[in-house]
């Protein structure tokens, strides 16, 4: 199964070495494969120094594809994580 | 894509360019890696010309564009600047006729004036344009050179492969780029490798965190960018899977339509996966000098049979 949604990076300081290693912790119990756009550049969102090199600041714009049989679940994880700003509100 | 103002920023002070006219083009799209001089088009032959080119007008095309006369000049000038042009430039500091700079001002293409002779800037222009426009793409794997081969090794997420490069720098040998390679495809089948500015020489090593390589073992240890020779995967031990055992049979991946030699490497406790990529490193090697340790050995043996067989047919 692919799921593929497009989300909002919406704290301040864009995607930093923090937000970057909550996206790894929570895809780490999950089992497909995730993967996040940006600028035409596709990085595989497992990996903390892959995140940091896309350099997203606030308000751009990520697409995430996610490939297994749980990637449902693990888009939504995503969304939630970012809408909650990764907890830095 | 590729910008008029990429250029102008990245390479403008490189290549002395100086802004004349037509400033409101700068974001015009440069389409294709070619660079033009205009001659044979300026007299009005126009079969064949290729609109979407970078101009550069060296001393001839200055000289002869003096030499018309004004309604000509201007008609020969409009006829070749036309809206998908990205850029023109005139070469030795010439000073463009003024019918050149109204034309660029009014349909908005930049005019640069440049030092260089227009042979020069065509060389040039021409070849950073290659470096852009070369095909190129993002893996996950780390890059790291060993004995002066460029061993991308890949796999799974947490199989090993920033500890594995750590080994290996650990020996003297040295780091590109860790997670993340940017591979460019240059004249046509060379893969040639390297990290992301932001990210260069860092590297993420669990339960350590993230840690500056070239600070802690010094810039002996790592490099800015290196040709990819061989790609290695680790992948943790499979009891179903028939492993190479001897290595005959030579596999390859495909990066970016070039062919490159693959191994897959199974790790386990006990296995010393840092020995293990000098080795096929240097195996690499030799093989580059035509030798090829399993197809050496097989002939002999072949041959030992054959003069076994030959003895018992005497007998």
């Amino acid at each position: 199964m692919i799921v593929v949604r497009k989300v909002k990076v919406k704290n301040a300081l864009g995607l930093h070495t923090r937000p970057a290693a909550a996206i790894v912790k929570l895809l780490q119990p999950l089992k497909s494969a995730v993967s996040f756009t940006y600028k035409d550049e596709t990085i595989n969102a497992r990996s903390i120094m892959s995140i940091l090199m896309l350099a997203a600041k606030k308000n751009s714009q990520i697409t995430i594809t996610a490939e297994g049989a749980d990637a449902e679940l693990a888009v939504r994880r995503l969304v939630t994580a970012f809408e909650e700003e990764f907890g830095e509100k | 894509m590729y910008l008029v103002q990429h250029l102008f920023e990245q390479h403008g002070k490189h290549l002395g360019l100086d802004l004349l006219a037509g400033a409101s083009g700068l974001s015009r799209k440069i389409n294709r890696p070619e660079v033009h001089r205009p001659g044979l088009s300026l007299t009005g032959y126009l079969k064949g010309y290729v609109p979407a080119r970078i101009l550069v007008f060296g001393k001839q095309e200055i000289e002869y564009l003096k030499e018309l006369d004004p309604a000509i000049r201007e008609e020969r000038l409009k006829s070749i600047l036309t809206t998908t042009t990205p850029v023109v430039i005139t070469a030795r500091g010439f000073r463009p006729p003024k019918e050149m700079i109204a034309i660029c001002d009014r349909i908005h293409i930049p005019l640069f004036r440049a030092n260089a002779t227009a042979t020069n800037l065509l060389s040039r222009i021409t070849f950073l344009l290659m470096e852009e426009f070369c095909p190129s793409v993002t893996l996950h794997g780390t890059l790291v050179e060993v004995f002066g081969v460029g061993v991308l090794i890949q796999g799974e997420s947490s199989v090993g492969k920033s500890e594995a490069a750590l080994g290996l720098i650990e020996r003297g040998h040295r780091l590109i780029s860790d997670d993340v390679v940017r591979v460019k495809k240059k004249e046509g089948s060379y893969l040639i490798g390297s990290g992301p500015e932001l990210t260069r020489h860092l590297m993420e090593i669990r339960g350590i965190g993230i840690i500056n390589v070239a600070h802690l073992y010094g810039a002996v240890c790592v490099r800015h960018d290196k040709g990819i020779d061989i790609v290695v995967k680790l992948e943790g031990w499979d009891d179903q899977h028939f492993y190479d055992r001897v290595g005959l049979d030579e596999k390859f991946i495909d990066i970016l339509g070039s062919s490159v030699p693959f191994h897959l490497l199974p790790v386990k406790p006990g296995r010393d996966v840092v020995l293990l990529l000098e080795t096929i490193a240097l195996n690499h090697r030799l093989k580059d000098m035509g030798y090829n340790s399993a197809k050496e050995f097989n002939a002999k043996l072949l041959e030992s049979i054959s003069r076994r067989q030959k003895k018992r047919v005497l007998s």
